[in-house]
């Protein structure tokens, strides 16, 4: 090769990244937005903000046991019962349980019964709450950054696993072929064009590069099982169950008696579990209740390690007996579990929360910033010809299109999403899956009208309706519910989560409403230095547009 | 926690700053250009730069322990080299001025890391 390494490493990193921008920017926006979750869920579901805006008074023990009651009355045959007790993040109990499966019910089937099989319960009174509007929450944005939409999700996920792989070749070359990576560690140097997209790209990459290169190798470890099949096919065949079981050992629940017999009290369990742990469980899972062969299994709550195996106790269901803890587990499984801890940052309190976050949206900027540097760049061979009236090629064109309908249309999609949930009606059928499709109504729009006028007005334009319509979630809460900032600001701390999530995209508006100020003045500068007409070629390199 | 966490934040600015005002760019920035700073200085900033990434690293054990303490030491450290490359392009005399914080923050650190 007659190139140095350094060359050709630029070029597999301009084509690699340039390839897989546009999901990956899908994904990392995702992925970053299910940091929060289960705050996301429990914003999008207004009906339950009044039974958290009091204090918590009930003790886990008083809370398990109510929520006990209520799965008693509404579902004393079930076969597994569980119960998610408040903490910082979910100010709610939330109790579930799962029916023996009927004998023809189809896999979709079994996941609508089980979206109705749930109950949320007061955590002052441990009655059950106002019925929540049916909602898939940050489920959705969780899902939807592997597993995509409108398809089956193995194809999402083998689409997503290559994108990701993409991203870890080009985060690598990219550190190669970046000559100057410690000489020009701190530096930004604004209004300089190229120069400056590059200063912000390789900032956004180079300061946060450990959370980048963890999310992504740890982003495809979660998944290996698809990406690399060999080994479990060599030693299990077609029975990958047995694997997961053998491997991960929760699948199998036992088997019930079928001798009924009352269930112990649970609060003694729970006390029993919080000694040993010094922290109380979070989690309690029954399987069987009311049969003699009932297990009840206690998990603690993450926060301690990275691994998103948390330490379980299991008692027995009739006599509350302690009959085992989990067992310490092989190095292989616990680094796995490390692993894919990591990228899912339960672990995480409110502050490591905050900075994952963070490096989510600096990602999210490395990788809107490296999309953009390609057209900037390519935009230079056409100075010549632009300045002479003449087009940019059809790939700068195309590519200026997918930035727009990427970098300025999610933020679209994503208040499409909050908004419907605000706006459709409350007992309208089907309304989780209309949710998702207005995400995809918008974007669609988006990206279509970017194709018809990649324009630097097209820019403008889409960015100031995502600044609008973001900014305007905290507005339309004031018309649509009783849990606006005015209310959530000086509410209980269960409300917390509700009024971070209205500043949130109150900043991110902001933000895109800066962008879209920012063009607009670039634009009355060039148009007030235009004199000279030839200076237009050099200067419009300035912009992705 | 929170006293380790905010002195392992100042401290990872601090270092940052220490090796950032002695970058040649960053150094004819604040002295004029084609000023660069004595070997003795470049030396002794580094070194102090190395010291307050180590103790800000330890704060962070501590505040953490060995499992997230690690993780929250890189997210740390972000936030403060973006904080600091900032700071050079748009206040760069603040950036040497905020440097100092480093050391009521190395003294807070040690004396936490040694109280039993």
């Amino acid at each position: 090769m007659k190139d140095g390494l350094r060359q050709s490493m630029a070029w597999v990193h301009t084509w690699a990244g340039l390839l897989v921008c546009w999901l990956l920017l899908l994904v990392f926006m995702g992925g970053t937005a299910a940091y929060y979750r289960h705050e996301i869920t429990f914003w999008m579901k207004p009906e339950l903000h009044a039974a958290a805006a009091a204090p918590a008074t009930l003790s886990p023990g008083q809370s398990a046991q109510l929520a006990v009651r209520t799965l008693q009355e509404r579902a004393p045959n079930a076969t597994r019962w569980t119960i998610d007790l408040p903490d910082e993040r979910n100010p709610v109990i939330q109790a579930a349980w799962q029916n023996p499966p009927k004998k023809d019910m189809t896999r979709q089937e079994r996941r609508n019964a089980l979206r109705d099989q749930n109950v949320t319960l007061d955590p002052t009174s441990g009655l059950p709450t106002a019925k929540p509007r049916d909602t898939r929450g940050g489920d959705f944005l969780y899902r939807l950054h592997f597993d995509l939409h409108y398809m089956p999700a193995i194809w999402g996920r083998w689409i997503v696993g290559i994108g990701a792989m993409f991203m870890l070749v080009a985060i690598i070359s990219g550190v190669i072929t970046h000559k100057r990576i410690f000489k020009d560690f701190f530096t930004f140097r604004p209004k300089k064009g190229q120069r400056s997209w590059l200063d912000a790209h390789n900032a956004t990459a180079v300061l946060a590069l450990p959370f980048h290169l963890m999310i992504t190798y740890t982003g495809i470890v979660t998944l290996m099982f698809i990406y690399m099949p060999a080994p479990t096919k060599a030693l299990y065949g077609d029975e990958q169950n047995t694997m997961f079981s053998d491997v991960f050992g929760n699948f199998e629940r036992g088997q019930p008696a079928d001798i009924a017999a009352p269930l112990a009290d649970i609060a003694p369990m729970l006390q029993q579990a919080g000694r040993a742990w010094g922290v109380t469980p979070s989690r309690v899972a029954i399987s069987h209740p009311n049969d003699a062969a009932a297990r009840v299994e206690l998990y603690r709550p993450s926060g301690q390690q990275l691994s998103n195996l948390e330490p379980a106790m299991t008692f027995d269901g009739v006599s509350g007996a302690l009959l085992s803890e989990t067992p310490p587990v092989s190095t292989a499984l616990a680094t796995r579990a490390a692993i894919y801890g990591m990228h899912v940052a339960h672990f995480a309190d409110p502050l490591l929360r905050a900075l994952f976050f963070v490096c989510g949206l600096a990602g999210s900027a490395m990788v809107a910033t490296g999309a953009l540097l390609w057209g900037v760049r390519e935009r230079q061979s056409y100075a010549k010809v632009v300045a002479n009236g003449g087009r940019v090629g059809f790939g700068v064109r195309l590519v200026d299109a997918l930035n727009i309908g990427a970098i300025a249309g999610l933020p679209i999609a994503f208040a499409a999403f909050f908004w419907a949930n605000r706006l459709l009606p409350v007992d309208m059928a089907q309304r989780a899956s209309a949710e998702a499709n207005w995400f995809f109504i918008a974007w669609g729009a988006a990206a279509l009208l970017a194709q018809i006028r990649p324009t630097r007005a097209m820019w403008r334009f889409q960015l100031t309706v995502g600044a609008v319509l973001l900014a305007g979630i905290p507005v339309l809460n004031v018309f649509t519910t009783n849990s606006h900032l005015g209310v959530s600001l000086f509410g209980g701390p269960g409300l917390r989560p509700v009024a971070a999530f209205d500043i949130v995209v109150l900043i991110l508006g902001a933000l895109l409403g800066w962008a879209a100020w920012w063009l607009g003045h670039k634009a009355k500068q060039k148009a007030a230095s235009k004199q000279p007409a030839a200076s237009a070629g050099t200067t419009s390199t300035m912009e992705p547009v | 926690m929170s006293m380790l966490f905010l002195s392992s934040v100042s401290l990872a600015f601090s270092a940052f700053a220490a090796k950032g005002i002695v970058m040649d760019r960053h150094y004819a920035d604040l002295h004029g250009r084609g000023k660069a700073p004595a070997p003795a200085l470049r030396m002794r900033m580094r070194t102090l730069a190395w010291l307050g990434l180590a103790l800000s690293f330890a704060a962070c054990i501590a505040a953490r322990g060995w499992h997230v303490g690690p993780v929250l030491w890189c997210g740390i450290l972000s936030v403060a080299a973006w904080t600091v490359a900032a700071m050079l392009q748009y206040a760069p005399r603040k950036v040497a001025q905020g440097a100092w914080i480093g050391i009521p923050a190395a003294a807070l650190t040690t004396a936490l890391l040694l109280l039993p």
